[in-house]
């Protein structure tokens, strides 16, 4: 085992692997970097150039090196200009742009970058780990379990609430009401299409969320009339000073990551609702909770090595069934198979040294990235510092560009503009935006999964042990930040009631 | 009267006028018509400079998608005039978009291709008001593959062979993704015309997360294609293990690589089927005989439908394409135009009562 470690790591430093490597991370810089145009997409249109690729680490350098970076580089969008640079960076947006107007986009950047990379680490040890215990580790979730998740994903919207309760749960329940948009799987029935085909296939969650978020965030630019950053800061560097709020809050970000690692594994959740998940704990964890969404640095650690402790969740179905986990371990599938190599059971046996190869490809792809980012972040930064109206022209293209990639459809561009509209009405309004994504993300799981639990064990599934575990860590997580502030609040109480 | 006087004297005056001689001197001059001059000195293919879109109903990455860009690599060197292909995706509804966007807004002129799922002419037939296309007017260029499929069996269930799936008292649960797929309707049209009972589970995510769902014990079965199961993993290690069986297949003859399983017309023989849920078979089951096609919409002009047809064989018949679709394991076994013509013509001319059998295998 230790010997296909090492030459795991041999094999991707050497050349002409390393050069592929370098060649992913390139591309994954820029893909990550432009919102909408994602790393599914990018793999697809790269998949063509793998063939020619006769090694299947070299194969793999090229793909999962590009993939590994997106996660990161993403996150520097959503930072600077309020704009998903990744359908899995939108969390990043709700405290990292409010830290960007502060003048504080360095150090946003560098905790952004640093979690990610401890993100990407803890993924990829994770699936070194996991290798022996993987089966039974991705068949202890079945639809039952994954029902209940997408319930306590649903809870939190309590938590992404922010000031308004009322407006948090009913911003949830549109979200809900909006993912039943499209054919029904079960019976086959169209709703909410109003004719229009192209809401057959439900609406596409990277329009919503580049109108919900970024819009709003363009038109606020403009009515300000500012640059994004507000004040200007003393000196442009903070970004160090990030760094050290990743290790300052370092058990946040190693929770956050498993947080990520375990979405990962579960086959149909990933990165999209990861993020959430992270920001929510992290928001939980304030000590004053009204900082959240106003830059606290945690909610930028959270989601930020979330998102990228995925990939090496998402890894392991696809190592140890041969089962993609996602939409583009399903294309990294293909490129294996090109370059010859069945996985599953049969890889891990015969060519463990390529499982270990991808441990190390995610781990050097992010940090390599992290060096370069690190090198020019300040000058990153420093767009923070722009005149608005000279940024907004680019910056709605950026969002128009990137909608448009979802589907190649004008009906893309409408839905980006409609939820915009909305996006803009729910900020003047003070409603908040996360409960309405992740209604969305997660109706369609929920809705799903309740469907197939009780079509394949009638009402049984309610009476499994691990599905009865998963309500009570349910209602634990719910219950957890009212009972904690009631006992904080108990023993301040106390003295004062003593005299 | 007076007309008819006139029409004879210039007939009259024509013929006495056309000697032998002029005839040939008007002969000769006929390339210089302008009505004619194209034909004769077109030196230059239609296609040369041109550009070819195919437009493909899956996002980028999807199988339909794999082989169009592997054909559009190929296809341009068997076209006189070598044009330039692209690929562009249309997603959604099932490439119904897609299917509506190439016959309706498509110019005719052989330079738009559809690369559309087989099985949409269910939709036209069911009469979805969606439908904008009449299946039987595009014209079809070829396919590269038939799609067969099969329904694969836990090996630890007590269903060994259909006819245990036929007795029993509960009925094995199949995965699906929705209605629309062939994971649920294959089952219910078993069902129609073997009288299987099968207990069909839809709204997993994808096929794998379906088989993963098997592994897990929450479903034992699958109806899917018999390439992808003969592609990749799980399925490898499951047939190695024999962690599943195969019950039941749909092409007219067996596959080479299942030789043991019965055909659903084998069953179709065994169990005396009438002769209205043969129809309905015969119908639903051609949507595998139509495999992956591709189209142009109606009104291109019959040379231009001739030369793309002619170099769609072509190309499937190249070695370096066959060579190259071996590598990216994509499986060839063509279907000529002519032949997806006429299954185009009979699946669409169904009488009322087999459609609303249809309706009934189809959820609808």
């Amino acid at each position: 085992m230790l010997d296909a470690f090492v030459s795991g790591f041999w094999q991707v430093v050497a050349w002409p692997a390393f050069g592929y490597l370098l060649i992913g991370i390139a591309i994954g810089f820029f893909v990550g970097l432009l919102p909408g145009l994602g790393g599914l997409a990018t793999l697809a249109l790269m998949l063509p150039f793998s063939y020619t690729i006769k090694q299947p680490v070299e194969a793999f350098c090229f793909l999962l090196g590009m993939l590994a970076v997106t996660g990161t580089t993403g996150d520097i969008t959503s930072i600077l200009f309020g704009i998903p640079g990744e359908g899995s960076s939108a969390a990043l947006i709700l405290d990292g742009y409010p830290m960007s107007k502060k003048g504080e986009a360095g150090r946003a950047l560098g905790a952004a970058i640093m979690s990610s990379v401890v993100g990407a680490t803890i993924g990829a040890l994770s699936l070194a780990i996991s290798i022996p215990i993987m089966r039974p580790l991705v068949l202890l979730f079945g639809s039952p379990e994954l029902f209940i998740i997408a319930i306590m994903g649903i809870s939190f919207i309590g938590t992404l609430a922010g000031s308004s309760l009322i407006k948090g749960l009913l911003a949830g329940g549109i979200g809900l009401m909006l993912a039943a948009i499209g054919v029904d799987p079960q019976t086959g029935a169209i709703r909410y299409t109003f004719g229009f085909l192209y809401l057959w296939d439900r609406l596409d969650i990277i329009p919503v969320t580049v109108g919900l978020f970024a819009i709003p965030e363009i038109v606020d630019l403009a009515v300000r009339g500012t640059s994004i950053a507000e004040k200007r800061a003393e000196k442009l560097t903070g970004v160090m000073e990030g760094v050290k709020d990743t290790f300052r809050h370092f058990w946040l970000v190693m929770r956050c990551s498993l947080i990520g690692v375990y979405f990962g594994v579960l086959p149909v959740l990933g990165a999209n609702v990861a993020q959430w998940m992270a920001y929510g704990h992290a928001v939980q964890g304030l000590k004053d909770r009204n900082l959240a969404g106003k830059g606290a640095v945690e909610g930028v650690l959270g989601p930020g090595s979330a998102n990228n402790s995925t990939r090496g969740g998402d890894l392991i179905p696809t190592v140890a069934f041969g089962i993609p986990g996602s939409g583009s371990m399903a294309l990294l599938l293909g490129a294996l198979l090109i370059v010859g190599l069945q996985p599953g059971p049969e890889m891990l046996k015969s060519r463990l040294d390529v499982t270990f190869a991808m441990v190390w490809i995610l781990i050097i792809a992010n940090l390599i990235v992290a060096a370069l980012c690190f090198l020019i972040l300040n000058q990153l930064a420093a767009l923070t510092f722009i005149r608005g109206g000279l940024l907004i022209p680019f910056l709605l293209l950026l969002v128009f560009i990137g909608s448009f990639t979802a589907n190649n459809s004008l009906n893309d561009l409408m839905v980006t503009l409609i939820f915009g509209l909305i996006g803009y009405y729910m900020v003047l309004q003070g409603w908040p935006r996360p409960p309405l994504i992740l209604g969305l993300i997660l109706g369609k799981i929920a809705e799903n999964y309740l469907w197939i639990s009780t079509a394949a064990y009638g009402a049984k599934w309610l009476l499994f042990p691990s599905v009865i575990f998963l309500i009570l860590l349910t209602v634990v997580v719910v219950a957890y930040p009212t009972i904690k502030e009631r006992r904080g609040r108990a023993r301040y109480e106390r003295p004062e009631g003593a005299i | 009267m007076f007309k008819k006087f006139k029409a004879s004297k210039v007939q009259g005056l024509l013929a006495s006028r056309l000697t032998p001689h002029a005839f040939f001197i008007l002969l000769s001059l006929y390339p210089f018509n302008p009505l004619t001059v194209t034909s004769v000195f077109a030196q230059a293919p239609f296609y040369q400079g041109k550009t070819i879109t195919i437009i493909v109903g899956t996002k980028a990455g999807d199988v339909y998608d794999l082989y169009a860009r592997a054909i559009a690599l190929f296809m341009p060197k068997h076209i006189p005039g070598n044009p330039n292909f692209i690929v562009q995706n249309m997603t959604g509804a099932g490439s119904l978009i897609a299917a509506n966007h190439v016959y309706n807004l498509g110019k005719p002129d052989g330079l738009t291709l559809g690369a559309i799922f087989p099985a949409l002419y269910f939709d036209q037939l069911t009469g979805r008001k969606e439908v904008k296309f009449d299946w039987t007017k595009f014209a079809w260029i070829g396919s590269p593959t038939v799609s067969n499929h099969f329904i694969y069996m836990r090996a630890d269930t007590p269903y060994n062979t259909i006819d245990d799936v036929r007795n029993a008292k509960e009925p094995p649960k199949c995965g699906s993704t929705g209605t629309a797929s062939t994971g649920y309707y294959m089952p219910k049209l078993f069902e129609e015309v073997i009288g299987t009972k099968f207990n069909i589970v839809t709204g997993y995510q994808s096929g794998g997360d379906i088989d993963l769902a098997v592994e897990r014990g929450e479903i034992v079965c699958r109806s899917f294609t018999i390439t992808a199961y003969h592609a990749r993993e799980p399925f490898h290690t499951w047939r190695k293990k024999g962690f599943v069986r195969e019950l039941v297949q749909t092409g007219k003859k067996r596959d080479p690589r299942l030789p043991n399983v019965p055909t659903i017309y084998e069953l179709m023989e065994k169990y005396k089927t009438p002769e209205a849920a043969r129809r309905l078979a015969t119908v639903i089951l051609a949507a595998g005989d139509v495999g992956r096609p591709y189209v142009v919409p109606p009104g291109v002009p019959a040379d231009r439908v001739k030369i793309l047809r002619e170099a769609f064989t072509k190309t499937m018949n190249d070695p370096d394409f066959k060579g190259e679709a071996e590598k990216r394991k994509l499986e060839l076994n063509p279907i000529s135009g002519e032949e997806l013509e006429g299954l185009a013509k009979e699946v669409i001319a169904q009488p009322p009562e087999i459609v609303e059998r249809m309706k009934k295998v189809l959820g609808k």
